[in-house]
């Protein structure tokens, strides 16, 4: 055999090692979980899942079900969860029910949260000062919980419904 | 007039369906003080993280006000009698010593937000557990199904 040809085989097989090494640290690590990243994912789960549940009551104020009182305590308390989201997504810890997308698309992912922040904030002042059933207020419960257009992009609700 | 036994027993029946029965509109009832206690739940295993160390203290602040306004809420919730869900039939036979055991961990969670505002973790982690009762108050009023 030509000793060039040799050479040129011994490069393209010791390349291939070192791309499906690389490859291997690229793609697979990040998706491997450690305790500490277990704990990350634990942690933002808790926050989201808060979000969740007093999205839920509120939408039980909203359609009757439920008398009005709390509203505004419901809407103070998303506002102040919205705000504690965004740091617990800060560590890039793919898991859960979190798209890579989250941190791929991490300022646009960072404006929504400060949104709803933000909007959910002017909703619970706002329900200080409305009846519950007020229409104004319904709108801009409706406007601040854009739940949905988020979880479509960064969520991945096959894993869990909750 | 004396009333027969089985007068006397449809009577006692029909008097505990109410407390029995669970309707449609009761089960909004369930529902909604089980948001409203997962709520508290979920916040008391985040700032679990943070007393252990595994996620940052950031938050804790904020996390302490959550408990302090849902504690709130929660008495609200529970105003409406209907037996269901985890409660305990207690939470309505006991209902002033239930409303102040809610009224004091709300007022012991806002004290120690306002603490951790301004002296940061180390100065509020202290008297996280003397805030945080929720087992002795379970251990009485919860029957967990789980």
């Amino acid at each position: 055999m030509n000793p060039c040809v040799h050479e040129i085989r011994s490069f393209l097989i010791i390349l291939r090692r070192v791309l499906i090494q690389t490859a291997f640290v690229v793609i697979v690590l990040p998706s491997v979980v450690s305790a500490d990243g277990q704990d990350a994912i634990d942690y933002r789960e808790h926050i989201m899942n808060t979000l969740n549940e007093q999205a839920g009551a509120l939408g039980q104020i909203l359609a009757g079900a439920i008398p009005g009182d709390n509203t505004a305590a419901h809407l103070n308390t998303i506002a102040l969860t919205a705000q504690m989201a965004l740091k617990a997504f800060e560590p890039k810890v793919l898991g859960g029910e979190a798209k890579p997308e989250v941190w791929l698309n991490w300022a646009d992912f960072s404006k929504r949260m400060n949104e709803f922040a933000r909007k959910s904030a002017e909703a619970a002042a706002m329900a200080k000062q409305k009846r519950y059933d007020d229409p104004l207020l319904g709108e801009k419960i409706i406007d601040a919980l854009s739940c949905k257009s988020c979880h479509d992009t960064y969520r991945n609700e096959t894993k869990k419904q909750s | 007039m004396r009333q027969s036994p089985l007068c006397l027993a449809v009577v006692l029946i029909v008097s505990m369906l109410p407390m029995k029965a669970v309707h449609a509109d009761d089960q909004d009832v369930i529902d909604y003080r089980e948001h409203v206690m997962k709520t508290m739940g979920e916040q008391a295993g985040a700032i679990a993280q943070i007393l252990e160390k595994k996620v940052p203290a950031d938050n804790f602040a904020m996390h302490l006000q959550v408990l302090a306004v849902t504690a709130a809420t929660a008495k609200k919730a529970f105003e409406a009698k209907v037996i269901g869900g985890e409660a305990k039939a207690d939470v309505w036979m006991h209902w002033a010593d239930f409303a102040k055991r809610l009224d004091d961990l709300s007022a012991a969670t806002a004290s120690l937000a306002a603490t951790a505002l301004s002296g940061g973790l180390a100065a509020a982690a202290p008297k996280v557990e003397g805030a945080l009762t929720c087992k002795s108050c379970h251990d009485v009023y919860r029957e967990n199904k789980k």
